[in-house]
């Protein structure tokens, strides 16, 4: 469909064209009319079935074309040529409508649900606006779920999406710029961004990147996100993606970019550093004091989720000396009759937490839970009585995986999981050295990592830390504290309240 | 996102104090004690001092050649032929240094960590580690400097606590009982215990706010005496003059004494040795990157990254040449000493002067 079809003047050579493009595609409607008291005008729609609001169809365009019109006797000299600007400006009560000048043009606009009208006689096609489909209404959102805070969550459409952050923010420097990406699915892409607040580079750098790809299909946000990150190749996420309309409208006020991607109710925000991957948007609906500690647990929780087994590992195999005589003693009593060393009890353990994670997110509702209770109550309880692996072993690994479930963010858990495989095999060979070698590793490659040219490890390595970025990074202070925006984004308008 | 390219003060200050440290905070004390008995935090604190003359034209440099590094500017102020005998001897020294470094790493880890593996496997993985940061770019290495200095800061803390309750600190005196004679050699060994501050002749060509740079130089240099004179007076508060000299590495003996009964943790010794593996990374990090950088400015090429992985099997060659710790501090220390005097005090200083000639021309 890359050339473009001009339109030509008889009704019967485009509707031709149109339905040797559209072959197969039983979904399209023709509906070919005549208007006028002689019935002597040709008309004709064309639109995708359920993808249309047929009743708008039906009120605002065709009643009013084969109904009011039959009855008025119009002079046969102003229409002679003028037929199409009667129709345009006199006969269609829809609201919103367009004109287009080629084939393509008008099969674009089929396809996105709205109604194309042919006239006899004329070069040009008119587009009714008149998409409408099923859709979900407003839910809580499943992932986020929140004791205190809004409860409405994104659906798959766009433009339910969009209404939800502008009746939060209601200032006309609030932007929604629109794009399309692949080249077949053709999703529309809403950037968000406040025009005041917002770095220029940063949102031409973002512009610039949605731009450039050059891809078929974009099916949900996550390819979006996989196709403009720094570095793609890298575990951790260098966005942040929600189901919440608050956390995006926060996120905006404080100089950051949403992408709001049709057809999927996750939104991206960016960028995203290690500090704003940190928090949830629970800490600010609860008093500071509980969402300071709730932080400075989530951060006790990330270092567990990562070093726990890798610990337990080098502690048993390599430096039985560090702990304590009595707790040293009680340890190896336990492990007297596994048979297997450290390392090998600890990756079956953990590789069985990953089944059973597996299995549950496979089967959701009763199934999943039975799971769970199988999974972690008896094959725990039977490891144990079976003497393959010591008690101590369940309980660190059943901590490691509540404390990885307590981080906002599952991707940037997930990108921890995959460092706690690799410190537990550093751990296995070279003990505690093993493990500090595996956090240089790890530490190397996360202040190597930028998010749209952010440094990821912000405001732990540099930018802001001066500035106060801290006050709510690790606890968050009260809101009459936070005057000033965060400095990692560089907003154009730092001062937030007075 | 340009701004975000830069070396911010903060940054460089961490990056002095986190290179600075390194593996000459274990034996320090006990070599000064050597050398200048219980007046030993003299000789720190005048080696401190001597410091900051290069800092000043290490900084004036920076200045004069803005948004360049040393190793590129050099060819303009003394010459391309003369200067890549100077960024030879450069190269060299880095080498020695890391090798010398890493040798030292090594034996501290098999002594108090894994006494059944062999040091080659130690010594070779801590390259390999280090190589990955040497591969990137000066801003991550000063965000490692910045995430890596509270840790060297919570260290420090840490150490000075679980030792007050057994400081004797009438261990100090007599003070002023020293043969002038012996402050030079003193300083000179403390001299040395700074190496690894050159990295600011590449990240003075990236800082944010040149303005302030020499005062934050300063700054840093100050807060690694205070940690180098810090660690001095526990030592020897703690051990007694006699014992201190007898140690090799008293910082880490005194830790292996603490016991805390009733913690998770009784013995705090494997701790303090895990975070130390991270002090001595954030020093070889950077080496292993200048090291690089100088063969990129010395072939002309315009990345440094492949140097890097190569330099690991010299490195590694000539930290196994010595047959004996004693050797190493001997020999190796002594040969690192000579070239850091070059680096540090010859080469910059030629440099300046030159530069300060052609600049008094020019106008």
């Amino acid at each position: 469909m890359e050339n473009n079809i001009p339109i030509q003047k008889k009704l019967d050579e485009n509707m031709k064209t149109i339905k040797e493009i559209f072959i197969d595609c039983d979904d399209v409607v023709y509906r070919e009319f005549k208007v006028g008291v002689k019935q002597n005008f040709s008309l004709a729609i064309i639109f995708i079935d359920g993808l249309i609001d047929q009743d708008m169809v039906s009120d605002f365009a065709l009643r009013p074309l084969l109904e009011a019109s039959r009855y008025l006797e119009p002079n046969p000299i102003t229409i002679k040529d003028n037929l199409y600007n009667l129709i345009k400006d006199g006969n269609i009560s829809a609201s919103e409508i367009k004109e287009v000048e080629t084939i393509d043009e008008a099969l674009e606009a089929i396809l996105v649900g709205e109604t194309a009208l042919l006239i006899d006689g004329y070069k040009k096609i008119i587009i009714l606006s008149s998409r409408g489909w099923e859709k979900r209404s407003i839910e809580e959102p499943q992932t986020e779920t929140l004791i205190r805070g809004p409860r409405d969550g994104f659906t798959e459409n766009l433009k339910t999406n969009t209404v939800l952050i502008r009746r939060r923010i209601k200032d006309p420097s609030l932007k929604i710029k629109m794009i399309q990406v692949g080249k077949r699915t053709r999703t529309d892409v809403a950037v968000l961004y406040v025009d005041d607040i917002v770095n220029e580079d940063l949102l031409n750098e973002v512009k610039k990147r949605l731009e450039d790809i050059e891809v078929d299909s974009v099916l949900d946000s996550a390819i979006l996100e996989e196709l403009i990150e720094d570095n793609y190749i890298s575990p951790f996420p260098q966005t942040e993606n929600t189901e919440r309309p608050d956390s995006v409208s926060a996120s905006l006020l404080e100089g950051r970019i949403a992408l709001i991607v049709d057809n999927t109710p996750f939104v991206l925000i960016l960028p995203a550093t290690l500090g704003t991957l940190m928090q949830s948007s629970e800490d600010y609906y609860t008093r500071w004091t509980i969402a300071s500690i709730a932080r400075i647990i989530r951060y006790i929780a990330g270092f567990v989720a990562v070093l726990a087994p890798g610990l337990y590992i080098a502690i048993t195999a390599f430096h039985p000396g560090l702990l304590p005589t009595r707790l040293a003693f009680y340890l190896a009593s336990t492990r007297i009759n596994v048979p297997f060393p450290a390392v090998v009890e600890a990756f079956s353990m953990e590789l069985t937490i990953e089944f059973l994670r597996e299995a549950g997110t496979r089967l959701s509702g009763p199934i999943g839970t039975t799971i769970g209770i199988v999974g972690g109550l008896i094959i725990g309880q039977a490891a144990v009585e079976a003497g393959i692996v010591s008690p101590l072993m369940i309980i660190i690994v059943a901590v490691t995986t509540v404390a990885s479930f307590t981080l906002p963010s599952y991707e940037f858990a997930a990108g921890l999981r995959f460092y706690r495989f690799v410190i537990m095999i550093c751990a296995s060979l070279l003990g505690l050295y093993g493990i500090m070698l595996g956090l240089i590793f790890m530490g190397t490659h996360l202040v190597k990592l930028n998010s749209y040219g952010i440094p990821f490890t912000t405001p732990f390595s540099g930018i802001g830390m001066a500035t106060g970025d801290l006050k709510d990074i690790i606890v968050r202070l009260p809101i009459i504290r936070l005057k000033y925006r965060p400095d990692f984004t560089f907003p154009k308008d730092k001062k937030r309240n007075k | 996102m340009e701004k975000n390219n830069r070396v911010s003060n903060r940054q460089l200050q961490a990056l002095i104090i986190t290179t600075s440290i390194g593996v000459g905070i274990l034996s320090l004390p006990s070599s000064v004690a050597d050398i200048m008995g219980n007046t030993g935090w003299l000789a720190i604190l005048l080696g401190g001092l001597a410091i900051l003359p290069f800092i000043y034209i290490m900084n004036k440099l920076g200045e004069m050649y803005r948004g360049k590094i040393f190793y590129d500017y050099g060819k303009e102020v003394v010459g391309n032929i003369i200067f890549k005998i100077f960024s030879s001897i450069y190269l060299i020294y880095f080498l020695v240094l890391l090798a010398f470094i890493v040798r030292v790493f090594g034996e501290v880890i098999k002594a108090f960590l894994l006494d059944n593996t062999p040091l080659e496997v130690i010594i070779f993985t801590m390259l390999l580690a280090t190589s990955y940061i040497g591969r990137s770019n000066i801003e991550a290495i000063s965000r490692m400097a910045l995430i890596i200095l509270p840790i060297i800061i919570i260290i420090t803390i840490v150490f000075i606590l679980f030792s007050i309750p057994t400081l004797d600190f009438t261990n100090l005196l007599p003070v002023f009982q020293i043969n002038i004679k012996d402050i030079p050699r003193g300083m000179s060994t403390v001299f040395f215990s700074y190496v690894g501050f050159e990295i600011i002749l590449i990240a003075l060509a990236y800082i944010e706010d040149s303005e302030n740079a020499l005062k934050c130089s300063f700054n840093g240099i100050f807060y690694t005496t205070i940690i180098y004179l810090v660690t001095f007076l526990i030592t020897i508060g703690q051990l007694g003059i006699h014992e201190l000299k007898k140690q090799i590495w008293p910082s880490l003996s005194i830790m292996s004494e603490v016991e805390l009964p009733g913690f998770f943790i009784e013995n705090i010794d494997g701790m303090l040795m895990a975070a130390w593996v991270l002090i001595v990374f954030a020093t070889m990090g950077p080496a292993i990157y200048t090291g690089g950088v100088i063969l990129s400015s010395l072939f002309d090429t315009k990345k440094h990254d492949f140097f890097v992985l190569p330099m690991i099997p010299i490195i590694m060659g000539l930290s196994l040449i010595p047959e004996s710790l004693s050797q190493v501090y001997s020999t190796m220390g002594n040969i690192v000493k000579y070239l850091a005097v070059f680096s540090i005090v010859i080469a910059p200083t030629i440099i300046f002067i030159v530069a300060l000639f052609k600049e008094r021309k020019s106008l």
